[in-house]
């Protein structure tokens, strides 16, 4: 039940958050209250961090469970078609990874349309070259 | 009276027909450029400051100050109609996304548009009669205090986000650790960068908003396989009588909150728009709708919002201070036109001073009539299939990202904070709170290492100063006032129910 348990999990993960920036803190300088180094901060923060994810933790067992649902194809695709739009602006051009982006997002979507697509995609770059020309942002479209 | 008479004076600038051309362009331009996702008053004035050099002082800085607001405006637009907020538009997205979903975008914006105007109208009245003896206020706080008001923001986040207190305050210090990430300023220590050099100057609030806002909604929206953008109902503008009075107390209340706070520096339309959200979750008569689409959620914060934008030109034009980063970009532009802002601007300049808060009510007007009208064309535009917007969505929030520092990079951290974000949505974390912190956290450590090092490492300037010892005062009620709600509730529970996020699914 706890996996399932969104309630169990949100404190599970602010845990794992305040491990992660404590486990780090801990390896810049320390110091002291009246002259605190770098790690300081970040420690006490964590250590208060951690102590709330325990008490949500603990506290889940005590209230009404939530079963917690997620889709790993839609975040996928989305990420992927951002990863990939910067991917091939900075290696190709940005009027590439704009038709990247349009086509694999779309993948994500209730329904596919090759023509849609390339509709959007003429749409999506001719807003940016008004960026590029108008507003003055460089936008590296070719 | 001197008040006045002073006001009279400046209205004879601001109404002249090249300044009034100058307001209405600064308006309009500004609310066009906000609406875009992602671009924010700081981009929008940082991209049309070209603009300005060729135009007279008080033009310049009239059109300016209009960029600046009408990029506010416009901000609010896209966190209402598609939950794509800018930094000064994040409480704007909870209730006023929410009233998009029930097919009140019209009211919703409308309200956020009005509320503005009584906000601004507020804040300019404070702005003429206090504007050089406020400035000082600032100087009465110490580390000491800061500290303690921004632990007190911390602690209102338990009525800005619809889950507990625990679940706020954690958000808020996660976000304390996300702007963590960079440069120790005292030190020069990279912390947290892990090696990567677009780091260094630590995570950009758009990567962080575009992602836990839009890019996670876009998905929920997706998993949701919506067909249809949420506001493709009737669009009704005005709101009824009994609305109408629903409406004024709540601006009314975020107009004195947001004139307050856009004085402090460190302040500004940010943290205004969540103190007046909390004021309205605590105060309001519909306290307990606020949070599901209820019309002073919107109206408080937009109220805030536009008071504190417009009082946080006192720290700027009055002390010569400026409080945040669009200020100092007004600043740039006050000294590009040769006008050094101080203590001795108002009476080395009156017509200019006079000149742009008489302006700040001109705008406000062209704002409202600018934008009731527009709302049809807005929601027009954004009456296409979702399977169509998303895709457009997307790129603005890559373009958005990217104009900040001109990087690639940023567009990789905010596909990071979309992962991010949309597993805290499907975990119920809201990531308002942690906006809140990500913002206020590299000022509360500084303020806490400064108040501890004048101290020599003892914590009694918490509980000495007034200042700080009455917010800690009120922090430690509201926690008390916390564990007895939650043991009260306790006692009340019944036996663990298993529930699903539709409602309960199994006994």
């Amino acid at each position: 039940m706890g996996l399932n348990n969104r309630n169990f999990m949100r404190g599970l993960v602010l845990m794992a958050i305040a491990l992660l920036f404590g486990t780090l803190a801990s390896r810049y300088a320390i110091g002291a209250l009246h002259r605190s180094g770098p790690g300081l901060f970040p420690l006490m923060v964590s250590g208060f961090l951690f102590v709330i994810g325990l008490i949500i933790t603990v506290r889940s067992r005590f209230v009404e469970p939530v079963l917690m649902s997620y889709n790993v194809k839609n975040i996928a695709l989305v990420l992927l078609s951002l990863v990939g739009f910067a991917v091939l602006s900075e290696y190709v051009n940005m009027i590439l990874g704009i038709v990247f982006l349009v086509f694999c997002s779309t993948f994500a979507g209730t329904s596919y349309s090759v023509v849609r697509n390339i509709k959007i995609s003429l749409g999506l770059i001719a807003i940016a070259f008004a960026f590029k020309n108008f507003l003055g942002l460089s936008l590296p479209l070719y | 009276m001197e008040v006045l008479h002073n006001l009279a004076f400046g209205f004879e600038h601001a109404l002249t027909i090249p300044n009034l051309l100058y307001c209405a362009l600064g308006c309009t331009v500004g609310t066009l450029i906000g609406l875009l996702p992602g671009l924010g008053p700081l981009s929008t004035i940082s991209l049309l400051l070209p603009l300005t050099y060729s135009i007279p002082t008080t033009g310049a800085l009239i059109m300016l100050a209009g960029i600046y607001y009408g990029a506010q405006y416009g901000d609010s637009v896209s966190a209402i109609t598609m939950k794509i907020p800018h930094a000064s538009s994040i409480v704007a997205c909870i209730d006023g996304y929410q009233m998009t979903l029930k097919g009140k975008t019209g009211l919703a914006l409308f309200t956020a548009g009005f509320s503005s105007f009584i906000g601004g109208t507020v804040a300019i009245v404070v702005l003429s009669t206090m504007a050089p003896a406020l400035g000082e206020v600032g100087f009465l706080f110490g580390p000491a205090d800061y500290c303690a008001l921004m632990l007190l923001g911390f602690f209102c986040v338990s009525f800005v986000s619809s889950g507990s207190l625990l679940n706020g305050l954690a958000m808020a210090m996660v976000g304390i650790l996300l702007g963590m990430v960079g440069t120790d300023v005292n030190s020069g220590v990279a912390r947290y960068t892990m090696g990567l050099p677009f780091l260094q100057d630590g995570i950009g609030i758009i990567s962080i908003a575009l992602g836990c806002f839009g890019i996670a909604e876009v998905v929920k929206n997706l998993d949701n396989k919506n067909v249809l953008t949420p506001f493709n109902g009737k669009i009704k503008l005005m709101p009824t009588w009994p609305e109408f009075k629903r409406i004024i107390p709540s601006a009314l209340r975020g107009s004195v909150i947001g004139s307050v706070l856009g004085i402090l520096p460190g302040g500004g339309p940010t943290i205004a728009q969540f103190a007046a959200y909390a004021a309205d979750k605590k105060f309001s008569k519909y306290k307990h709708e606020i949070g599901t689409g209820c019309i002073e959620g919107v109206a408080g914060q937009a109220a805030a919002d536009e008071a504190a934008a417009r009082t946080s030109f006192i720290p700027l034009m009055a002390i010569g201070i400026p409080e945040n980063a669009v200020m100092a970009l007004m600043m740039a532009a006050f000294i590009v036109k040769g006008i050094q802002p101080g203590p001795n601007m108002i009476a080395s300049h009156p017509e200019l001073f006079w000149g742009l808060v008489a302006s700040m009510w001109v705008g406000n007007c062209f704002l409202l009539v600018l934008n009731v009208p527009l709302v049809r064309l807005w929601l027009s535009v954004f009456k296409v299939p979702y399977t169509v917007l998303f895709p457009g969505i997307l790129f603005f929030c890559c373009v958005g990202t990217f104009s900040i520092n001109n990087s690639l990079d940023d567009i990789y951290t905010t596909a990071v904070f979309g992962l991010v974000g949309y597993l805290f949505l499907r975990l119920d974390m809201e990531p308002a709170p942690l906006m809140l912190g990500f913002i206020l956290g590299p000022m509360l450590e500084e303020n806490f290492r400064r108040a501890m090092l004048l101290s020599r490492g003892s914590f009694s300037p918490f509980v000495t100063r007034p200042i700080a010892g009455t917010l800690l005062g009120v922090i430690a009620i509201v926690v008390l006032w916390q564990l007895f709600v939650f043991f009260r509730n306790l006692r009340k529970s019944q036996p663990p129910v298993l529930v699903t996020e539709e409602g309960v699914a199994a006994g």
